[in-house]
């Protein structure tokens, strides 16, 4: 039998190969019984889970509250707006209460970096990180890795090119580190004003940065797209989106000097006509639907792992 | 006849002049003679000089055609033996592709060899980013503001992150704006003496520290237009000294003026940056001969005499240079610069190729480059027919100073220039 040596999902940096590997290959599991007329499982029977949620989400949301009901648990919904946090309570004082009413385990997306694991130091519930500012995005990240290896086998030696807003994205730091540590060689790509500036961490990483986007897809397995916040362009970050669009923007152009089977990702949502093309995001290389279906059966594979749950080995 | 014979003159060849010969030219080159049809110039004590080519000009149009016109500045280019230029529009800011298809295509009808620099921000606001990618495609060889520093220090840095992909250089008029105000002389003697509102050197050094910092932090080249003060020269050769990539140059009439020349209370000395001190002069003179500056700028800025026509402080700043710059500055390289003539020479043909890294321009046989006949012991007093367009605003006015462009070669023809 194989547990977790993680307790919490805080993020993927410094997560060993062995965690990875069993929370993918449970995943493996959960998504066959995503197939089955009956997709529940009573895993997580008397298990109850809290999804805190300081920050918008849909699909996030939703793949969680999936994965908790696929697995039984009992799960409660928050959101911040409705919450006692408007009426200034703290953040620590609100875990306490809801701790209080014994929950198991939290799902938590807030933006500001940090706060999963400020939870964890001071809550004895098992604590996901469902993204946190622009730091870690494990389960996104994992789903990512889930749906390339259903068609690579394993990440070994593959290549996974990262274009966009990477400077502020939780989804390319979690997948640089994960990535890394299955050996999977990660490049970023985009304007300048949108990438990291200490570039010699992740290069200490392996991370390597390619400015120009048809370099950085040549020769790439995987393009993940990110998506673009146009608030970047009211801070000054980008001139427009056009312009954006012109030199970093997914187009069958640039596409044209990739691998053939390349697979086309992107985490959602979508800002068609600016990261992607619709004529990408819809091709026959986009597998970016079968990163939403794999992401209930990847968080199924995390929550239950967390909860205690174990592998067969 | 398009044989020519240039009897006795001095060709002026890689940074070098060479013994008075016979300059024979077939079909606007330079050729090994003798031909035996070529119709013969006397050119004794005259120089062959390659094209000029100057340091940011700004020709207005089409924003401003009122005041100045493309045609007025080809026509300055040509009385002042410039046959390139480094374009840089404040009226009208080459913030996106349109705008600089439009003013290269217009430039490109005169025959003369533009450069362009993109506007770093929309509108040189300071603001916004300009599409510099796709300025960069398009054929800008950098990017600047014009004459205005960017406020925040955010947006510098940005706007150094994004140009930096270009690789391309980055150009700033240090003057930091409040402590510029609204001064318009150098914060000295003759600010107090007179009582007008000074800008002091330290507009400057801060702006250039500034520059110079996040040129450092963020490995990208800049350039400091217009350099004033002996502060920012020291600036400078330290932040070479560090590795940093920077470039500089000095503008014609802050070799020519310090603000001892502002007693008369000239609008025509209004200029921005002002005029500092003697020593500065000096210091300016000094860093052109040991190659701290690379440089020397035309900063031609033509203002409307109604704009001049008025007290000091309310004129606009700005002078018109193209048309005399050689002339004026050749007296006082000969006293102050090392190598004389030669070196303001070679900064005058080659400056700009230095500062934008592009080859060097020298005359060659039997390679097709506009050239100019010069006659450097030609005494003569600037008039306002000097100059082109409806502008006459020179410091110069009244001066006397020596030599002239007889004419040139330029699309294979001799062009004997208007008496």
């Amino acid at each position: 039998m194989s547990f977790l040596k993680i307790r919490h999902l805080l993020g993927l940096r410094g997560v060993c190969k062995e965690d990875l590997r069993l929370i993918l290959d449970t995943a493996k599991q959960f998504r066959e019984i995503l197939d089955r007329p009956v997709k529940k499982v009573p895993s997580l029977r008397g298990v109850t889970v809290v999804n805190l949620f300081f920050e918008n989400s849909t699909r996030t949301r939703i793949s969680f509250e999936l994965a908790e009901k696929r697995l039984s648990a009992d799960s409660v919904n928050f959101t911040s707006s409705a919450s006692s946090l408007s009426k200034g309570e703290s953040l620590l004082d609100t875990l306490k209460n809801i701790e209080a009413m014994k929950i198991d385990l939290v799902v938590v997306r807030h933006k500001g970096t940090g706060v999963p694991g400020f939870l964890a130091a001071h809550s004895d519930a098992i604590i996901v990180n469902a993204g946190d500012g622009a730091n870690e995005h494990p389960t996104q990240s994992l789903l990512d890795i889930f749906t390339m290896e259903q068609k690579f086998g394993s990440m070994e030696g593959r290549t996974v090119t990262i274009v966009g807003d990477v400077r502020y994205s939780r989804v390319a730091r979690s997948n640089a580190w994960a990535l890394s540590t299955l050996g999977a060689k990660v490049r970023f790509c985009g304007p300048a004003t949108l990438l990291p500036r200490n570039r010699d961490f992740f290069e200490a990483e392996g991370v390597e940065f390619v400015p120009d986007v048809h370099d950085a897809v040549s020769g790439a397995d995987a393009v993940i797209a990110l998506r673009l916040q146009k608030e970047r362009q009211e801070d000054s970050l980008l001139p427009t989106l056009r312009e954006y669009r012109n030199f970093f923007g997914l187009t069958p152009e640039v596409l044209s000097q990739a691998k053939p089977g390349v697979l086309i990702m992107h985490p959602g949502p979508i800002n068609r006509g600016v990261e992607i093309d619709s004529s990408v995001a819809d091709g026959s290389n986009s597998v970016i639907l079968d990163q939403v279906t794999n992401g209930v059966a990847v968080r199924m594979a995390a929550l239950y792992l967390l909860s205690g749950g174990h592998a067969d080995e | 006849m398009n044989n020519y014979c240039f009897a006795g003159a001095r060709a002026y060849v890689g940074s070098r002049f060479q013994e008075p010969a016979d300059f024979w030219v077939q079909k606007g080159k330079w050729v090994k003679g003798p031909l035996p049809d070529a119709h013969r110039v006397e050119a004794q004590g005259c120089w062959i000089l390659p094209g000029l080519s100057a340091l940011l000009v700004d020709f207005q149009e089409p924003i401003r055609d009122d005041v100045y016109t493309l045609h007025d500045g080809f026509e300055a280019m040509h009385r002042g033996g410039f046959y390139s230029a480094l374009y840089e529009s404040a009226a009208n800011p080459l913030d996106d592709i349109q705008k600089l298809k439009a003013i290269r295509d217009a430039c490109g009808k005169s025959g003369l060899e533009f450069h362009f620099l993109g506007a770093l921000s929309v509108d040189h606001a300071g603001k916004s980013l300009s599409e510099m990618l796709e300025l960069a495609s398009g054929g800008v060889v950098g990017f600047g503001d014009g004459d205005r520093f960017p406020t925040s220090l955010r947006f510098i840095r940005l706007a150094l992150e994004y140009a930096g992909m270009t690789g391309l250089r980055c150009f700033f008029q240090p003057l930091e704006t409040s402590l510029m105000g609204k001064g318009c002389v150098h914060e000295g003697h003759y600010a107090d003496a007179f009582g007008i509102r000074g800008i002091p050197s330290q507009a400057e050094t801060i702006a250039v520290h500034q520059i110079l910092e996040l040129a450092g932090w963020l490995k990208v080249p800049v350039h400091l237009k217009q350099i004033t003060c002996r502060e920012s020269l020291s600036l400078l050769r330290l932040a070479r000294d560090r590795g940093i990539d920077v470039t500089c140059d000095v503008s014609v009439n802050h070799l020519l003026f310090d603000d001892s020349s502002l007693e008369a209370l000239d609008t025509n000395m209004h200029l921005r940056p002002p005029l500092r001190t003697a020593e500065d002069r000096t210091a300016l003179w000094n860093a052109l001969s040991d190659g701290t500056i690379q440089a020397i700028s035309c900063a031609h800025v033509p203002v409307l005499p109604q704009d001049k026509e008025t007290h000091f402080e309310d004129a606009q700043p700005g002078a018109v240079s193209l048309e005399i710059a050689l002339a004026a500055l050749l007296p006082e390289a000969r006293q102050r610069l090392c190598g004389g003539e030669e070196a303001l020479l070679t900064l005058l043909v080659d400056g700009p190729s230095r500062v934008l890294g592009l080859p060097p321009r020298t005359l060659a046989e039997d390679q097709n480059i506009p050239f100019l006949l010069y006659d450097p012991r030609v005494e003569r007093k600037v008039q306002i027919q000097d100059f082109c367009g409806q502008v006459h605003n020179s410091p110069l006015l009244g001066a006397k100073i020596q030599g002239k462009v007889l004419g040139d070669f330029f699309d294979g023809s001799w062009r004997p220039t208007a008496q």
